[in-house]
């Protein structure tokens, strides 16, 4: 260890600087997206109220049409939107980091579409204390773990996604004639959106005697997995005649999976959302239905609730937004 | 010790320290909520859980090692305690049964490695899966949820005005800063991270001492699933997924050397925090997720390429 002395000193001045400038680099970004962000020219926002929206990912098309309908309903109303999200749509501990970091920022108003229905409930908890509404998108949180924590919420927007499973069924039903054998592509297991889908087309495939679903396998909501695991309940089970995905990713994911045991138009697929590629799919007849969920609408809706309620309005506890059958 | 020794010694946990004072100070001129007591807790609270695993890694990659299997640890531990927990075990006994559990997950990496002979990559890779697949089993893919006050303490609890996590994390700290520096176990680590045939040849048990630092390995992941379960009030089996990757990222930008025998656990603190301290900072910010991505990939490559590029020559 000896003699290096000279050295170190040099080194640790190298580090300083090249953290400085690597912090610095990241500042061009920030300045950049913030007003971007919220949607004004006007450099600053001071005075205005900004209200944050925490989405689930922005990977997945369904958030991102969520944040455009935020994003203009902010402008329309005249306050500065942060939109922010994890990398992975299933990574809980990071989404409240995020949270916990917006109430430090102090926001005005939380909208928030929890990756975890029971999870999330802490991180309200800390938002309640901090003063700021917090609006819940798309997903419900438990409400009996909210309850027993003692958080609050304002108001939940979104649509009723046991309806949503109930439409699916009943396509698959009329599709089918009443009989056949049918698969499930579920979401990650215990995640409210895809547990109250999953509730509602059981319910009304149930209905139903001659439907059998003989596959229900989770691809946590994404498009690899829905290939994957769909390619294999094909192998176990060749005779499906229709898929119920409880998301389009998932839904896409397998019609490439029958593309290639070579089902195509022989499979009922249905997916979830409406996403644009799907909307694709039923017109070129590899997908048969997706439920629509009008993911803008939600997110223009959360924050003109937010708006709203900084006005000092009264916001109704549940904000239903539309859903419908695309085929 | 004297200064010159000091700064011979822990020369590039300076620099370390030095980024992450430039950081913070840049994020205080950029934005007036940053330097703030209870958003320094924050970040503090939310850098725990990954410096904690980041210690047990420091200690495999100072003994020559990697462990890929920490992220998986996490969540099989995690849905184990959370059972027990519900099934009315007194928590001091879940938490004790867990930290066991991902000894144990640990323990069987170090004897596949240095018994078997597998390559540390290979036999944590393995282990990576086998635990995630455990985990799922075990809770049939849901999450465990709902427990009493007095396990949450350990995440909503405080001891003088510092938050349970940070209190766990700094405690971590101290212990394997003093095991690293002070105790044979420490100094064999490095020994056999530097030249592991020199160091059995001067007759280090190097096979008890590898298998055992696995185990550590596995019972601070199991630690850092404590705090994590406690945070979320929720175990869930697709828990800490890429969690090796965070905590590899903050051993390296502390300093240690991924060819072993070279590291600090007090670097990797720094690092950690580096880590922190710039998520939050991002998200203060308001900097998009893509952005903060790219950042932090940036800061990885910056902090080891300057390690390499700078290296004193061996003689």
């Amino acid at each position: 260890m000896a003699g290096s002395f000279t050295f170190y000193p040099m080194k640790s001045l190298r580090c300083f600087l090249s953290l400085a400038a690597c912090a610095l680099a990241a500042l061009p970004g920030c300045n950049r997206s913030e007003p971007a962000a919220a949607g004004s020219a006007a450099a600053s926002g001071a005075g205005k109220p900004t209200i944050a929206l925490v989405v689930k990912t922005l990977n997945n098309p369904f958030f991102i049409d969520m944040q455009k309908g935020a994003e203009e309903a902010a402008k329309k109303a005249g306050v500065n939107l942060i939109v922010q999200a994890a990398d992975r749509e299933i990574d809980v501990e990071r989404q409240m980091q995020i949270i916990e970091n917006l109430i430090e920022r102090k926001v005005s108003a939380l909208c928030i579409a929890p990756s975890g229905s029971r999870e999330i409930v802490p991180v309200i908890v800390k938002a309640n204390k901090a003063g700021i509404p917090v609006l819940i998108v798309d997903t419900r949180v438990d409400e009996k773990a909210l309850a027993a924590a003692g958080g609050k919420i304002v108001t939940f927007i979104g649509s009723d996604n046991n309806d949503g499973g109930k439409l699916a069924g009943a396509f698959v039903a009329e599709k089918l004639g009443g009989k056949g054998n049918v698969a499930v592509l579920e979401g990650i297991p215990g995640h409210e959106t895809g547990d109250a889908r999953l509730r509602g087309f059981r319910e009304a495939v149930a209905a139903f005697p001659g439907l059998k679903i003989v596959a229900s396998q989770p691809a946590n909501w994404e498009r690899d997995q829905g290939f994957n695991v769909f390619q294999n309940i094909l192998q176990s089970n060749p005779t499906v005649t229709a898929l119920f995905a409880c998301n389009d990713l998932m839904a896409l994911g397998a019609t490439e999976a029958i593309a290639a045991a070579g089902k195509a138009g022989k499979i009922v697929v249905v997916g979830f959302d409406a996403q644009p590629e799907a909307r694709e799919a039923i017109k070129k007849g590899t997908m048969a239905a997706t439920v629509a969920q009008f993911a803008s609408r939600m997110g223009s809706t959360a924050v003109e609730n937010a708006h709203k309620l900084l006005a000092g309005e009264k916001i109704a506890p549940f904000t239903p937004v539309a859903i419908e059958l695309v085929k | 010790m004297k200064p010159r020794e000091l700064l011979t010694h822990y020369g590039r946990q300076f620099g370390t320290l030095a980024g992450l004072l430039v950081l913070c100070a840049v994020l205080w001129a950029l934005t007036p909520h940053f330097l703030t007591v209870s958003n320094l807790l924050n970040v503090a609270q939310q850098t725990a859980i990954n410096a904690v695993i980041a210690v047990g890694l420091t200690f495999v990659i100072i003994s020559g090692g990697i462990d890929l299997s920490v992220g998986s640890i996490v969540a099989f531990a995690g849905v184990v305690m959370a059972t027990l927990l519900q099934r009315a075990v007194p928590v001091p006994l879940a938490i004790l049964a867990g930290l066991g559990f991902g000894f144990g997950c640990g323990l069987a990496n170090g004897l596949l490695i240095s018994f078997g002979r597998l390559p540390p990559f290979i036999a944590t890779l393995g282990m990576m899966s086998m635990a995630r697949g455990g985990g799922l089993l075990f809770t049939d893919g849901r999450p465990v949820s709902g427990f009493d006050e007095g396990f949450r303490w350990l995440a909503t609890g405080e001891l003088l005005h510092v938050p349970v996590p940070v209190v766990v994390m700094l405690a971590v700290y101290a212990i394997a800063h003093f095991v690293l520096r002070l105790t044979p176990f420490g100094r064999y680590l490095f020994a056999m991270g530097g030249n592991e045939e020199a160091a059995v040849l001067s007759g280090v048990p190097v096979r008890f001492h590898k298998t055992l630092v696995y185990g550590v390995c596995g019972l601070l992941s199991a630690l850092a699933s404590v705090l994590l379960t406690a945070r979320l009030n929720s175990a869930q089996p697709i828990a800490g997924i890429n969690y090796e990757l965070d905590a590899i990222a903050a051993t390296v930008i502390g300093g240690t050397s991924l060819m072993g025998g070279q590291g600090s656990v007090v670097g990797t603190l720094i690092g950690a925090l580096i880590m922190g301290v710039l998520r939050n900072g991002l998200n203060l910010l308001g900097v998009s997720s893509f952005v903060q991505q790219v950042v932090i990939g940036a800061v990885i490559i910056l902090a080891v390429l300057l390690d390499t590029a700078f290296k004193r020559p061996k003689r």
